[in-house]
């Protein structure tokens, strides 16, 4: 058997398990979008042209937005104190990162329900302290969906960046430093620009995460707080419109494709490094 | 250590890990409260809750789902995924480059479109059986871990051992299975256990594809904490962590849990 | 701007380990110093005290009249040449060698001007405008150098800077280096463990062990004379055979050696250093020679081997086991009795550590 004829036999399987289980559904699903007797864009002016589904699509732009921005922030400065623990502290703090991460999405998302609810913790604690006379409804709002964002995301980065942080050699800041470069200095001149491709590839993950997440807004944006991924749920499920669905979920798929393939040439435009 | 960390930021850092963690041990002191509604701290100590997760059919019948859900479909995967794997590392030239992107495709198309789009094609289009569907669906979510973290393994190795081992008379699949396999055994199993989690605490691609009679933990959970709001979601929800700290536990002996920083 | 590199009774610790106990080290000024040892023997932990990026627990660091001790490693301005070169990998060689320039507050006319000069000084004129990824080993390495030649340091460092070279590259750099060195006048401290590279280029050497130096002085003395057991063994007497004063015998001294044969030395070209002393010769200093023709250490001939200039044999001797060459003009037989004539110009007595 030749080597070229083994190689295809062992990556058959499972490149028919994602043409057949991935591409084709998918496809099928982008195709039922232009299938409408109404006109081959039908389906996209009726979304465009609606004022709810846009201000579906726009909300959920600010939450991933927002959340990216925020996690990016705090990701980043968490980050750098891990990579720069000591052994011990830092593997303790690498564990603290890696458990949230890999604890489920329901679970983390229903925990923010206990925090926030009406006769939640904080209501609780804010009346205990007097702050407050009456309970706030913090639950079903945007803020709400954005915390809970934060909170799923915030591990990812962290774990990002730490590698990114470790990935850049002591060798060159000790250099920077040694050419006369100010510890303010080698961060802006030398670490900035070397994190900027891990910054960027945990900003898609964070992004196109919570652009296209469903249990956290479902369970602490609800009805009221209706984002992609809610909504194409509930068109699907809920009103049996498939082919709205199959617009939203087309939308979807734009955004995140362009978003990763835009922002991978950015990095790489950045990141002259790779030559 | 010669450049010292500035005060606030450990500072910072400290409130951050707060953050993470506090939410997570609020869950674990209401899942031990006597009451019978959600409250931290705790009013009493009691693992009643606990017991009730198994009184309630539901939560047995969707764990039982989701543990063999998750281990079927990750084994599936694998199945398919280690020969990938191990064609991409051993036979760079024979194949193609971009076919290494088509393995994380999973990832990169949104997972609630894939869900969508399988409940239309399998479980209506074909009239595929749910529990079928949602095998399929799982094993194609984890392929990336499986194909990603073996691969990694295979990456660092020294395929001139199979070679040797070819020479001295083993046959293709033997030098396999003796020698490659036993020295990638740390990524499969850390591999297998990524995936094994994902599938567990999968939620977009199983809410389409779950039907009458068959649902999944994290489903279940959902519909649950709609009508309910009582401990016992937050016993499952520590019974969950505790699978969380097995994972961890494993990961940490086979690649070490750094290997998630890379 | 030649000045001379002081270290003052210097220890520093790793957590509770000591690296360096009370090493001090004067580098003249212009002189270019070797710091030569295996690796763990503290030479790349003097240069990172130096460099500012490790903290001595006591002693002090100056250079001329400026104390070093406590000042960060930025406000130092040495030039330091890295093992793995540290080229920033998102910066052009333009403005990697501009860096130093750039954190000097210069403009960018100026420092683009200063760097090209030094660029081209090492050769790479036409690479100005390239990333490091895009450069060979050696070419980094000129980069590398022109990097820190460039902010015109007063002292300049180096860290095994050619380890990572093949053969005939590190030939040519270390002469390149050498020569940029003496054009400027720079005092220099240069780490490693190659002997060869750390004799060719030096004006004195410290042979370093276990935090501290064993010998401090010229390539030439260190190669024919060296001060004790340590540094004999790394220039390579290979043969060290421990012996001790049993009588004096008009103008000359009677050593015995484990296994009780004896040897008479003649004062005057042996300097015996106390009564137990130790013989260290390389295989050429210990000539095999017909049985009883020369005072001389009794032996029995093992294997041969050729060398080109001379054949080598292994020999049982009372003391043990030791090479020795013998001349090709007259080979001798495996088994063959001998005897191994000191060779007085090649051989040293050194004294027994305590």
């Amino acid at each position: 058997m030749s080597a070229r004829l083994r190689a295809w036999l062992l990556v058959t399987p499972a490149t028919l398990l994602v043409v057949l289980f991935l591409v084709l559904p998918v496809l099928s699903t982008l195709a039922t979008t232009f299938g409408d007797p109404k006109g081959v864009f039908a389906p996209y002016a009726t979304f465009f042209n609606s004022r709810f589904r846009m201000t579906v699509l726009w909300r959920t732009m600010e939450v991933a937005v927002i959340t990216t921005i925020v996690s990016v922030a705090v990701g980043f400065a968490t980050a750098w104190v891990v990579a720069k623990a000591p052994g011990r502290a830092r593997s303790l703090l690498i564990i603290a990162a890696v458990f949230p991460l890999l604890t489920g999405v329901v679970v983390r998302s229903f925990a923010w329900l206990v925090i926030l609810g009406k006769n939640g913790i904080l209501n609780n604690f804010l009346i205990w302290t007097g702050l407050i006379s009456e309970p706030l409804s913090m639950l079903y709002t945007q803020g709400s969906v954005i915390v809970a964002m934060i909170y799923l995301f915030v591990p990812l980065m962290i774990l990002t960046l730490v590698g990114v942080l470790e990935g850049i050699p002591q060798d060159l800041t000790d250099a920077a430093a040694s050419l006369g470069a100010t510890p303010a200095a080698t961060f802006r001149q030398v670490i900035l620009p070397m994190a900027v491709p891990g910054l960027i590839v945990g900003s898609v993950l964070v992004f196109t995460g919570s652009f296209t997440s469903y249990a956290t807004p479902q369970l602490l944006g609800g009805e009221r707080q209706m984002m992609m991924g809610t909504f194409l749920y509930q068109r699907a499920m809920v009103t049996f419109d498939w082919v709205g669905a199959s617009t939203i979920a087309a939308v979807m798929v734009v955004v995140t494709l362009t978003t990763v393939l835009f922002m991978s040439k950015l990095a790489r435009k950045l990141n002259p490094v790779a030559g | 250590m010669q450049n010292k960390t500035h005060p606030l930021l450990i500072a910072f850092a400290v409130l951050v890990f707060f953050f993470l963690l506090g939410p997570l041990v609020i869950i674990i002191g209401s899942a031990l409260s006597e009451t019978s509604y959600l409250t931290f701290p705790p009013q009493g100590l009691t693992l009643h809750w606990f017991e009730n997760i198994f009184e309630i059919s539901a939560f047995r019948r969707t764990m039982a789902t989701s543990f063999m859900l998750a281990v079927g479909g990750t084994a599936l995967s694998m199945l398919i995924g280690i020969p990938a794997a191990y064609a991409l590392a051993r036979y760079r030239v024979e194949i193609p480059r971009f076919l290494g992107n088509v393995y994380v495709l999973p990832i990169l198309i949104p997972e609630i479109v894939l869900g969508f789009s399988l409940m239309k094609s399998l479980a209506t289009g074909l009239g595929l059986p749910i529990t079928l569907s949602l095998l399929v669906g799982h094993a194609l979510l984890v392929l990336p871990y499986c194909v990603r973290v073996v691969g990694a393994s295979l990456n660092n190795f020294d395929f001139s051992i199979e070679e040797a081992a070819v020479s001295l008379g083993c046959t293709r699949a033997k030098a396999f299975f003796t020698v490659v396999l036993p020295n990638i055994q740390a990524g499969i199993i850390a591999g297998f256990i990524l995936a094994f989690i994902t599938s567990l605490n999968d939620v977009s691609v199983s809410i389409f594809l779950t039907g009458p009679g068959v649902s999944t933990l994290p489903i279940q959970l959902l519909a649950h904490m709609e009508q309910f709001f009582d401990p016992t979601i937050a016993s499952v929800s520590v019974l969950l962590m505790l699978v969380t700290v097995a994972v961890m536990a494993i990961v940490e002996r086979t690649l070490g849990l750094t290997f998630l920083t890379k | 701007m030649t000045v001379s590199l002081t270290l003052d009774n210097v220890s520093a610790h790793y957590g509770s380990t000591q690296v360096l106990e009370d090493l001090s080290l004067h580098v003249a000024e212009g002189e270019l110093i070797s710091l030569l040892g295996s690796s763990g023997c503290g030479k790349t932990t003097t240069l990172r005290l130096v460099a500012g990026f490790l903290q001595p627990t006591a002693g002090t660091i100056r250079l001329g009249d400026r104390d070093l001790t406590r000042l960060p490693a930025h406000a130092r301005n040495i030039g330091l040449v890295f093992q793995t070169y540290a080229l920033f990998p998102h910066l052009t060689v333009r403005d990697n060698v501009a860096f130093g320039l750039k954190q000097r507050g210069m403009g960018r006319k100026e420092r683009d001007r200063r760097a090209d000069e030094m660029i081209a000084r090492v050769g790479l004129d036409a690479l100005a405008d390239r990333h490091p990824a895009n450069l060979s080993g050696g070419q980094r390495q000129r980069v590398a150098l022109a990097r820190a030649l460039v902010i015109e340091p007063p002292l300049l460092m180096f860290d095994e800077p050619l380890s990572n070279l093949d053969a005939k590259l590190r030939v040519d750099m270390r002469v390149e280096i050498r020569r940029l060195q003496q054009a400027n006048g720079t005092t220099a401290v240069y780490v490693t463990h190659d002997q060869e590279e750390a004799f060719s280029i030096s004006d004195r050497v410290a042979i370093m062990n276990a935090g501290r130096i064993m010998q401090l002085d010229t390539p030439e003395v260190l190669y024919s004379k060296p001060a004790n057991a340590f540094v004999a063994d790394f220039v390579g007497f290979e043969n060290m055979i421990p012996m001790r004063v049993v009588a004096e015998a008009g103008d000359a001294v009677r050593a015995e050696m484990e296994g009780g044969a004896t040897m008479d030395l003649p004062r005057g070209t042996f300097d015996v250093p106390g009564r137990d002393f130790i013989l260290a010769a390389r295989p050429e200093g210990l000539l095999v020679a017909p049985e009883g023709s020369a005072p001389g250490i009794p032996a029995k001939l093992g294997l041969r081997t050729y060398l080109g200039r001379a054949y080598q044999y292994q020999c049982d001797t009372p003391a043990g086991s030791v090479m020795a060459n013998g001349p090709l003009s007259a080979p001798f037989d495996a088994g063959a009795a001998v005897t191994l004539v000191p060779q007085p110009d090649q051989c040293c007595l050194l004294p027994v550590e305590a």
